[in-house]
């Protein structure tokens, strides 16, 4: 009974790696579009995947979750993520389509506007993988060393908890998504405007109270309590 | 000396020696800090250029921002030398302190009150309230912007420390606090010390290390008449430096006010201009 057990747990082991989609880069043992298209059959197809039900996949830094969960959250994490072909399946989506026709304002960052990178340097070759893409090499359990340590030698998973792609830092669904930026961001917008809001019309209200009062005296100085 | 042509002596040469440094530094930090930030701008790349392009002005920035870090530990090691460490709570509460304190406060509110025409202006110690803020903003600001600066000088280093993520944060706390330091030095302190009618056209006590005695009866009334009751203002009288040096003064100063303005109108011209990210 117990050999049974036993060859049935590697056939079915046999069957799910036989089963798995080859990563993007080795595209001579990819044996049909569809196959490689396919979700990983890990998550659900087409639904959204609800935050925590993917969390063993993920392998994200233990940081992430630190700080009391400060940090950036993915809230909905859609399920092409986890395809081998993100576009796959999407509607009118064409091959030669360029990244920002669809992705607008994805060039908003500071690789983007910095630097020469282009999208498909992160992102890699035809077909796109989902990010959370079990052999993707923006998966973050490989992030760091296939992609961020191209450029940043030495980079660690930790490093690649850096978020390339940021919310804008004061709009009302970042406190949800990354509230230490939303917060943070928004007390130094406050520190600075109640500054600014203060001294400016003072510092003007003390320039012609000084030049009323001198008008008024006929001093050179400004009269003394 | 005669005391109707002479400065009342307010700081020491160190102390001027910082200041000059501090505005060296900070129109450095300035100046290729706004160029970073608005390198896809037509200036912000001229900027860049003056500096040989963008890797040189990373490096400048973060040279200036490392020897102004140096100079702030060695302003705190300055003060702890000078302090009177016999009696530490009488030199925290002196009038020659910039410690805020309780009349402070109370100036601060006299000082409103005059501005709205209403009441007398106030009768200032050696250190104005808005002295004593301006030197404490320095540090506040320091504190901020070196240690997010430090955290994302070498951020894979700092990666063994934090997260990534944290980077997201330091950016924007160091670049708002330095837009607030900028706003604030290169308009409102520029103006209270060189623009107001009893300043125009400049004001060059921190150059000159004095201020002109009938000046400083006018603003700080109450440490002149401390200075003369406790028999010290002779003590403190001193020339006025020769043409030469004073027109240099004047010269150097109205050179970083005109770059300050500059850098100020030139952010709020391009502010729309910024590509890397969004606020909303």
């Amino acid at each position: 009974m117990g050999r049974l057990t036993r060859g049935l747990q590697v056939a079915a082991l046999a069957v799910v790696l036989l089963g798995t989609p080859f990563p993007s880069g080795a595209a001579d043992a990819v044996t049909a579009y569809d196959e490689r298209a396919a979700s990983t059959g890990y998550f659900r197809e087409g639904a959204s995947v609800v935050p925590g039900a993917y969390q063993l996949y993920l392998q994200t830094p233990q940081s992430l979750g630190a700080y009391g969960g400060l940090g950036p959250r993915p809230k909905i994490v859609e399920g092409v993520s986890f395809k081998a072909d993100a576009h796959a399946g999407v509607t009118d989506y064409r091959p030669g389509y360029g990244c920002l026709d669809c992705h607008a304002g994805s060039e908003h960052n500071l690789h983007s506007a910095r630097t020469e990178v282009t999208c498909r340097q992160c992102h890699r070759g035809t077909p796109i993988a989902g990010i959370f893409h079990y052999y993707s090499a923006m998966n973050p359990i490989r992030r760091h060393a296939y992609v961020c340590a191209k450029c940043h030698e030495g980079a660690t998973a930790n490093f690649a908890a850096y978020v390339v792609h940021e919310p804008p830092a004061l709009a009302a669904e970042t406190a949800e998504g990354f509230p230490a930026l939303y917060y943070a961001t928004w007390f130094m917008v406050i520190l600075a405007g109640g500054v600014f809001l203060f001294f400016l019309p003072f510092t003007v209200g003390w320039g012609f109270r000084e030049l009323i009062q001198r008008i008024w005296a006929g001093r050179s100085h400004v009269r003394v309590g | 000396m005669s005391a109707s042509a002479s400065l009342v002596r307010r700081f020491t040469g160190i102390q001027r020696l910082f200041h000059l440094g501090l505005i060296l530094l900070f129109m450095l930090l300035s100046v290729t800090g706004l160029a970073w930030m608005f390198i896809e701008a037509p200036w912000g790349a001229w900027l860049a250029e003056l500096f040989g392009g963008y890797a040189n002005l990373l490096l400048v920035h973060r040279v200036a921002g490392l020897v102004m870090l140096a100079g702030f530990f060695l302003q705190i090691v300055y003060l702890l030398a000078v302090f009177d460490w016999r009696h530490p709570l009488r030199a925290l509460a002196s009038h020659d302190a910039l410690v805020m304190q309780w009349f402070d406060v109370v100036d601060f509110f006299r000082h409103l009150r005059w501005v709205l025409f209403g009441g007398a202006l106030p009768r200032f110690e050696r250190w104005g309230w808005w002295e004593k803020f301006d030197y404490w903003a320095v540090w506040w600001g320091l504190i901020i912007v070196g240690a997010t600066g430090l955290l994302i000088y070498n951020p894979v280093l700092s990666a063994d420390y934090v997260p990534g993520w944290f980077y997201n944060v330091a950016l924007w706390i160091h670049r708002i606090e330095a837009v607030l330091a900028m706003g604030h030095i290169f308009t409102v302190h520029f103006f209270v010390e060189h623009f107001r009618p009893s300043t125009f056209p400049f004001s060059a006590t921190m150059f000159d290390g004095g201020m002109p005695l009938e000046h400083a009866r006018a603003e700080h009334p109450r440490w002149v008449e401390r200075l003369e009751r406790e028999g010290q203002l002779q003590a403190r009288l001193m020339s006025r430096p020769v043409w030469a040096i004073r027109l240099l003064h004047i010269a150097f100063g109205y050179v970083m006010i005109a770059l300050g303005l500059f850098l100020v109108v030139s952010f709020i011209a391009h502010v729309g201009l910024l590509k890397f990210t969004a606020l909303f």
